[in-house]
């Protein structure tokens, strides 16, 4: 009867022993992480505008926060100047620049498109006009778009990366999680 | 003459016992016995009284020592040790089938000079208010998180992310200004996270007490607002072996909780005793009363061993514990940037449709918290105790965003994007006396030493931190008079030295701060009936090293936070007047209180908003002010008839920035919660029978700074809850069975103080279903027999 005590008893100790030199921690707080930033961002969004007739110069327009979101401020902030009455292709290039050689975002946004989507929206006083080019298959994705300056004026754009994991995407910017949005001062001469 | 007192009294009690104990019912058959020893020098001691309170058993010790009670109920009692020029001890016991307990009664140091003292002393009382939850309490939350525990108290009460997450709030602090302490541990974590639970399994919990306003003396830093102790089950001090098996099942979120207890104590080795607990929970998505909530479901197991070699002169215990846990964030609480979380507030349901599932996907918390603890008691002599505790602590928290990453050779990998892991040691030793010339207290020292390392994305940077520190409390009482007075000091020195990256070179910028804390307090008993406790005191903190530290965007609240390097400790000043009625029937308390803060670290919206690629984010900025916190807390317990209870709490607060005569953001608002019970008769198959009604009303925070969150605050709302439980009697044992119901009427409503309050209503409709079932492997042996001594536990003999 007494042995039926001890035995249980003694199996928790071994076992208390056993599991408190369990868990070890990494006890180095002098040595933090040398990347010390999010594990992928987006960095810097570029615009890069080409005359569809080849007559206007080329234009890029570009916001880049270096650190990512917090932190320092945009260091490149651009607005966006086109010229009046021309037919534009605008490709968007996406990179994150915390990583050295910068990491061209674009490539996995391409091989993810059906998950993706971009929204060029401009306030009233903006006479342009925006259509997307590209097409995962079945919706838009706006990597590609062609935008139509009609007379001049001033105005704003938002550029908007919607992400729309799941089956989400159906072709409208409402449903998704926002990844980027900048609102480019839009100045048409 | 002292002898001839004690006798006389004793006896006279006794008869009166033994008298009206011959009315207990038949069907009870648990007994209570053991032994009353001085707790100086082993000496049995005759001429004790034990009562068991709220019933009318009781007996008086013979002349080795012994007692006997008979024909007890099983269920758990308040069991009061009396003897003459000794501290009373309280403790609360469960009794099932044949228990022992012994007691230790202090005799005060004067006694033993032979100087003459007439009377019954107290023991010791604290000025602040302490409220310990009832068992009742304690049974009816079985299953929920500690933060749902504790908000049985008047004045406490949580800040939520979801259904899985509660902290608590005391008198609207929390965090860095609210201290755990589990098992007599200063649990340590990342609690600075306001969606950091605290990160504890609730089953541990045999004894759950709050104490309201400052504590920093006994407790060190941080214990501003308040001290919540979790205190475990006393090691068995009765030979055999036994346990409880709970069982819970909630119907929202179709959880269901199995938690085991089973521990033993040698009858050839009475000081020896064991204990094994462990808990498994998992739930689903919760329901709100119209949508499930995509991704809340919870996995959760904990277990904690302890073992204890305890002997009157000396003794040791041992105490592992591990909590383990998986909880699902809500997708649609997950926002990219202000766009999404205004068009997901403005939605009426969440723009992602969701059914029940168990399955925990991204995003998620994986938390991981060890706890070993080690403690040791010397008895000093006739002069006091000496306790010597060492613990240490791990705590793993990894969070996983909503996408993983882009890149699918960094997403194969599964890792978190948010790693803290937090090492622990802490140390301290206390030496008690026992009451001398009026005087008992405690001195001691204290130590921490802690490590924190980050992997992923940064937030707060590593560090180390030591603190130093050393306190007295005295308590002052004489026999004869009505006011108790105690006082407290103690002297703190924190060291912080963070290690971060700036410009590619390792930053180690080191803060050191020391100061004092203060206490004192008095309590008055204007009548046996009516007592008034005061209390005063002063403590601080250093700035948390998320304070100092953090910089970046808080994807949890949507905004930039930027820390301040510069910060200087912060400090309160509070007063608390509490009243206190009790009679048999009525049990009414008053509790008002007032912290003014002088650099109190607050969390001020700062222009311009900061410009990310995501758009534009309010920035906070830790800044420091004066703040006064006033309020005050009520309690009414009345039994209007032998069948009829009830019970109200109410607790106001107003919290005030002083620099700008602006509210503080995020304060509870006035709450009221009325039960009414109705407790049954006995009958063959149950005891204890009750149901009891809850209306809980919260009305709405209008009291917030302007322009000063995303959405207005929430409107006021009133709950319903029903509960009903009784024990069915097994042989010696009794099986607990429960249910409760919780939100009722299935109502919509948006609490203040979730962080989620902006994408989702709360949960709706919960059922829940509780058993508990003791069983004994080992029986002791039913004949008293009380030649071996069990000692007496270290923890919480007294409340």
């Amino acid at each position: 009867m007494k042995k039926f005590f001890l035995t249980p008893a003694l199996i928790l100790f071994a076992l208390a022993l056993v599991v408190t030199g369990c868990k070890q921690d990494e006890d180095q707080p002098t040595l933090p992480p040398a990347v010390a930033n999010e594990p992928e961002v987006i960095t810097t969004l570029t615009l890069s505008f080409t005359d569809a007739n080849n007559v206007q110069p080329d234009v890029a327009a570009t916001f880049r926060d270096p650190d990512g979101d917090g932190g320092g401020g945009p260091d490149v902030f651009d607005n966006i100047e086109l010229v009046a009455n021309t037919t534009y292709n605008v490709a968007v290039t996406l990179l994150n620049e915390t990583e050295s050689p910068a990491e061209d975002v674009t490539v996995e946004i391409l091989e993810e498109n059906a998950e993706h989507l971009f929204c060029f929206v401009a306030d009233g006083g903006s006479n342009i006009t925006v259509t997307r080019t590209d097409t995962d298959g079945t919706f838009e994705v706006g990597l590609q778009s062609q935008w139509v300056t009609g007379a001049a004026s001033t105005g704003n754009i938002v550029v908007t990366l919607k992400h729309q994991p799941d089956g989400l995407k159906d072709g409208t910017c409402t449903p998704g999680e926002t990844d980027i949005e900048v609102d480019f001062p839009l100045i048409i001469n | 003459m002292q002898v001839f007192l004690a006798r006389f009294s004793a006896v006279i009690l006794g008869i009166f016992l033994t008298a009206s104990s011959l009315f207990a019912q038949r069907a009870c058959t648990a007994s209570l016995y053991g032994k009353t020893v001085d707790d100086h020098n082993g000496e049995p001691l005759s001429y004790s009284v034990i009562s068991i309170a709220g019933t009318d058993k009781g007996a008086v010790t013979d002349e080795n020592g012994a007692y006997r009670i008979e024909g007890i109920c099983p269920g758990t009692y308040k069991v009061v040790c009396t003897h003459i020029g000794c501290d009373t001890l309280i403790l609360r016991l469960k009794i099932t089938g044949a228990t022992r307990k012994d007691f230790f009664p202090e005799h005060h140091a004067e006694m033993l000079d032979d100087v003459s003292i007439v009377g019954r002393i107290p023991d010791a009382q604290s000025s602040r208010s302490e409220t310990t939850l009832t068992e009742q309490e304690l049974e009816e939350s079985k299953g929920k998180t500690l933060g749902d525990l504790v908000k049985a108290v008047s004045g406490v009460t949580t800040i939520n992310n979801g259904s899985s997450i509660a902290k608590p709030v005391i008198h609207g602090m929390h965090s860095n200004r609210v201290l755990i302490l589990n098992n007599g541990v200063r649990q340590e974590g990342q609690q600075w996270g306001n969606e950091h639970g605290p990160e504890i399994d609730p089953f541990i919990a045999d004894q759950l007490t709050v104490v309201k306003g400052a504590n920093s003396v006994r407790y060190g830093t941080d214990a501003i607002a308040g001290v919540i102790l979790v205190n475990p089950r006393p090691l068995r001090d009765s030979a055999g072996i036994g346990g409880e098996v709970n069982l819970v099942g909630f119907s929202n979120g179709r959880q269901g909780v199995v938690s085991a207890m089973v521990d033993g104590n040698f009858a050839r080795v009475p000081a020896l005793s064991w204990r094994a607990q462990g808990t498994f929970k998992r739930g689903g998505n919760v329901h709100a009363p119209t949508y499930f909530l995509d991704n809340s479901g919870i996995r959760e197991y904990n277990f904690s061993l302890a073992g204890g070699y305890r002997t009157r002169k000396a003794g040791v215990e041992i105490f592992y514990s591990q909590f383990n846990t998986d909880i699902g964030i809500f997708t649609g609480a997950h926002i990219g940037n202000l766009t999404d979380l205004q068009r997901a507030f403005e939605a009426e349901e969440p723009l992602l449709p969701a059914d029940f599932s168990y399955e925990i996907g991204r995003p998620y918390q994986r938390i991981e918290h060890e706890l070993f603890k080690t403690e040791g008691y010397l008895r000093t002599g006739l002069l006091g105790k000496m306790t010597l505790t060492y613990a240490r602590q791990y705590n793993l928290r990894l969070e996983y965003d909503k996408d993983e990453p882009r890149n699918d050779s960094i997403a194969a990998l599964n890792r978190p994007e948010l790693q803290f892991e937090i090492t622990t040691h802490t140390a301290n030793l206390a030496w008690e006396h026992y009451r001398r010339h009026g005087f008992k207290g405690t001195i001691g020292i204290a130590g921490i030493h802690q490590g924190n390392t980050y992997a992923g994305r940064y937030f707060i940077p590593n560090f180390l931190k030591s603190v130093a520190g050393i306190f007295i409390t005295e308590n002052w009482k004489l026999d004869s008079s009505r006011l108790e007075l105690e006082a407290g000091a103690r002297f703190d020195y924190v060291d912080q030295q963070a290690f971060r990256w700036e410009n590619n070179v390792i930053v180690s910028p080191e803060f050191s701060y020391q100061n004092i804390s203060w206490n004192v307090g008095a309590i008055y008993s204007l009548t046996d009936q009516l007592k008034v406790r005061f209390n005063a005191g002063s403590a601080w903190r250093p700035p948390g090293i998320n304070e100092l530290f953090s910089d970046g965007l808080h994807h949890g609240a949507a905004a930039v936070e930027i820390g301040d390097e510069n910060l200087d400790p912060e400090r309160s000043t509070s007063f608390s007047l509490s009243g206190e009625y009790q009679t048999e029937r009525l049990q009414l308390n008053v509790d008002g209180y007032h912290h003014h803060f002088s650099n109190f670290v607050y969390l001020v919206p700062v222009l311009p908003p900061t410009l990310t690629i995501r758009g534009a984010f309010p920035t906070l900025h830790y800044k420091q002010l004066r703040a006064g916190l006033t309020g005050a807390d009520f309690t009414l317990r009345w039994r209007i008839t032998d069948r009829v209870n009830w019970t109200s709490k109410a607790s106001m607060l107003r919290a005030r920035n002083l620099d700008t005569e602006e509210f503080l953001v995020q304060m509870p608002a006035d709450r009221f919660e009325n039960t009414f019970e109705y407790r049954f008769k006995d009958g063959k198959f149950w005891r204890n029978g009750y149901i009891s009604g809850t209306v809980l009303g919260v009305l709405r925070q209008w009291r917030v700074p302007p322009n000063s969150d995303f959405a207005p605050p929430p409107a006021g709302y009133t709950l319903l809850g029903l509960q009903l439980g009784f024990d069915v009697p097994v042989g010696q044992q009794a099986i607990t069975c429960g249910v409760g119901m919780s939100n009722l009427l299935n109502a919509s409503y948006r609490d203040y103080l979730n962080r989620f309050r902006y994408y989702t209503n709360e949960m709706g409709r919960n059922i829940s279903f509780r058993l508990t079932v003791p069983f004994a492997i080992l029986r002791p042996k039913t004949k008293s027999q009380l030649s071996p001594l069990p000692s007496k536990s270290i923890s919480h003999l007294t409340q």
